[in-house]
Order: structure tokens, then sequence, then C-alpha cells
């Protein structure tokens, strides 16, 4: 996914992905967010997400890691943690056939129910969404619904632990722990 | 080997060490601390730590600002442990310091020394730990710990930090001694989502515990939950999850040993 260079807004570390998405939405910010893990030592840190805004509302999701885009794109950025966010403005036509691209999209609300467990935000931001955008809105499962989702995916969360183990054990060396049974 | 505990500190005895711990900050990590060690004290000698060094808050919760003495300057070589013990609602608490100075003088790998210390005259001992897995001093007290309680938000982040926590701990070969669900809102699904839950982790669901007012009015007062608001439904919930943690007895363990083992090598 190719997205033009934009006006960076604003550049910052955060702890919870709620700031920049309701940042964007109070600013009704069209442009996007390059979302990199804080980290750079974790093992999961490969790859960047991107999340596109029209007046403030996600349009679509991508992750470059791991080359998924839409829901699955937020569930890779939330597994990636804390991260460096940069918001930048970009002209919503340079968007436009971004925004096309359906395999990319997400519904209005989710970024905030996935990313920063937010329900509220996630509420205001559906509330934003223009009428166009009502379909996408009734499919949105919020609050637990979304959750449980996550839950039922298997995959995706042995493929959490998994790296999980492989980073406590690639840092036990690091920080010179011996693990036991070593 | 270590010199700086005593032989005489090295007893046989019975100790169970609990990280409590999220991979997330705002889960309430320390409201949960504090009120199971509460619940806890009604039936053991129970001691507290401010184990999270660098964003400490217990002093607040358990009415400790003005403590003179804290774990910063125990961790900075300027106090013993003793000075750092302070007696409130049936519990030894050890607060932590707020200032940065604090923090950047305290040396991360004493808190061993800590634990190994007050583990001789305790029955139970809970780490109220960072909110973090970046760094050796975060993840030291999982390390230090029998088991980890982890507190989970029903969120995607919530739980998938949770997670991350659980292969940690395990890694380190540390247990997980169940899951308490923290600051839950939205009561219809959740026995669903906790079920759904469980399935990942390798400990017991301990409790569900909501979203509460009397939690953000005992904070204000300075007082742990279960003093300020002992009836309330939270509470309750935290009552009843500690009757699910299970304290072992390790009567064979030299205690001091367990912590200067060889888990984490010594560089002094």
């Amino acid at each position: 996914m190719n997205v033009p260079q934009g006006n960076l807004l604003r550049k910052r570390v955060v702890t919870d992905l709620a700031t920049p998405l309701s940042q964007a939405l109070d600013a009704s910010v069209t442009g996007y967010a390059r979302l990199e893990p804080g980290d750079t030592l974790l093992l999961d840190a490969e790859g960047v997400g991107v999340i596109t805004f029209e007046d403030g509302v996600p349009v679509v999701a991508y992750h470059s890691g791991a080359d998924s885009g839409g829901a699955d794109a937020l569930a890779d950025i939330a597994v990636a943690g804390p991260s460096r966010v940069a918001l930048y403005e970009l002209d919503g036509d340079a968007l436009a056939q971004l925004h096309d691209a359906d395999e990319l999209r997400v519904p209005p609300g989710l970024p905030a129910e996935r990313l920063a467990g937010d329900p509220a935000l996630a509420e205001r931001t559906r509330e934003a969404a223009p009428a166009s955008r009502a379909a996408e809105r009734e499919r949105e499962q919020d609050g637990l619904a979304a959750v449980e989702q996550f839950l039922d995916d298997g995959d995706r969360i042995a493929d959490i632990r998994e790296r999980a183990r492989d980073q406590a054990a690639t840092r036990a060396e690091e920080w010179g722990f011996d693990l036991p049974g070593t | 080997m270590p010199a700086f505990i005593p032989e005489s500190e090295a007893n046989v005895g019975m100790v169970e060490v609990f990280a409590v711990a999220s991979g997330k900050g705002g889960t309430g990590k320390t409201t949960s601390t504090m009120a199971l060690g509460m619940a806890l004290a009604d039936e053991y000698d129970v001691t507290v730590i401010d184990a999270d060094t660098g964003m400490a808050n217990m002093l607040f919760h358990a009415g400790l600002a003005d403590a003179d003495t804290s774990l910063h300057d125990v961790l900075a070589g300027d106090a013993p442990v003793e000075a750092a013990v302070y007696n409130r609602f049936g519990m030894a608490v050890v607060p932590c310091g707020t200032s940065l100075s604090g923090f950047q003088q305290a040396e991360p790998d004493r808190l061993r020394t800590v634990v190994a210390t007050l583990a001789a005259d305790t029955d139970v001992i809970l780490l109220d730990s960072p909110a973090a897995l970046g760094s050796r001093s975060a993840v030291l007290p999982i390390v230090l710990a029998d088991s980890v309680v982890v507190v989970l938000q029903p969120t995607i982040p919530s739980l998938s930090d949770g997670l991350k926590v659980q292969e940690y701990a395990t890694t380190y070969g540390t247990d997980v001694a169940g899951i308490l669900f923290n600051r839950v809102t939205e009561d219809e699904a959740i026995d669903r989502v906790a079920t759904k839950t469980e399935q990942y982790f390798e400990g017991e669901t301990l409790a569900t515990v909501p979203e509460s007012d009397a939690v953000r009015a005992a904070r204000r007062a300075g007082e742990p939950l279960l003093a300020h608001a002992p009836e309330s439904t939270p509470a309750a919930a935290y009552r009843e999850a500690a009757t699910r943690l299970t304290v072992h007895d390790r009567p064979v363990d030299p205690v001091a040993d367990r912590f200067r083992s060889a888990v984490i090598p010594d560089h002094s």
C-alpha cells in the first residue's frame, strides 16, 4: 500500500492508541496515522501500521509486516503494542484510490475497539461517520462482541503467544537471565 | 554466592510470592494488589511491595504519600528494608517513591534482596508489577515471583498484552496463578468472554470485578478498596478472587535461597 507523503501534524510515543485516534477525530483530520512499535527490540516489531482518516473517521488499515489489511491489520497493529505514532494531513483526493480498496476498509469504530479497547471512543467515531458509511456501521460489532471474535481466532492467539515466548527467550539472553532447565 | 542475605534469614518456611501484572497500564493493578492483599490478610501474614518503581502509586492507595522512606531508598542502598515497611490495613506495605531521581538512583537488582529478606517473615508477598515487558527491571518482579496474577480488562489490547505477560512468566519459570477481569463495564457477555479467555491462560478466572465509583472514591480517600468500601460489589469480587488463590506450603526450600538461586546471575 503506497500512501503519498502528507504534512506531519504531530508525532509522539503513546502507550494508549486511543490518543491518536481521538486526536484525529477531534481535529477532523483527513490524512493518515503511521504506527510503529515503540520498542525496536521487539521481535514482532517488524512492519508499520497505517490507518487513514476522512474527517477524523478511520477508513482503511494496513500492516506492512504482515501484509494484512482491514480488520486483520488492526489485529496486527494491536499486537505490536505501544507505538510511535505520526499523524499526517493529506488531501482527500490523494487518498481516494486507496479508499476504494475494499479489502483494506475498516468499519468506522473498529480501530477504537480493537486498538484502544475504548467503546466510548468507538461510539463517538461511529456517530461522526457520514451517512454514506451507514452500512459499514451496521456490520460493525461493538464492545465485547469484538473481543469474542478476537478470542475465536485461535490461530492468531497462538501466534501472539509463540512470538512472546520467542521474545522472552531472546531477551533472557540479552538481560542475563538463566532460563529454567538450561 | 551473594553475601547480602544473612544465613539467619534463610529460614525454612512458607511463602508464596505473587506478581500482580498486566502488559497494559490502567487495568487496576495497584487496586488489585491492595485488595487481594487485604483479603488474604484475614488468613495469612501478607506483605505488599510496590515493584513498579518507575510509576509507583501504591503510596497513594495506602495513605503513605508522606512516607519518609520508600523502596527507592532501599534500592539505592540508602536504607535497610525494614525502614521502608509500614504496617497498614493489616498488612506490611512497602511503598515506592515517585521522584525521578529516586528512580534513577535505584538499583533494580536489589529487589531480589528485598524479596528474599521480607520472605523470611511473611506468608504471602504481592508484587505490584510494572505495566511493561520492555526492560530487564520491568520484568524482574515476574521473574522473582512464584506465580503471576494477570489483571485483564475485557478489551483486545489488554488480552493481547496479558497473553504476552503469561508467556514471559512461563518462559522464566513462573506459574500463572490466575486471571482477574477488572473494570468490567458490560456484563451480559463477560461470562462468555471469560470462558473463551480461560482456554488460552494457564490459570483460572479468579474473579470478574466491575467498574465502580467505589474504587475511585477509595483512591481519593487514600485507602484500599477493602478498607474504604468493604461491602461494595468489587470488594466482594476481590475477596472471592483471594479464596481462589493457592498459597503453597513450601517447607523444604530455604526461603532466601529460592530468590538468590540461578535464575538471575549475580553481577555484584
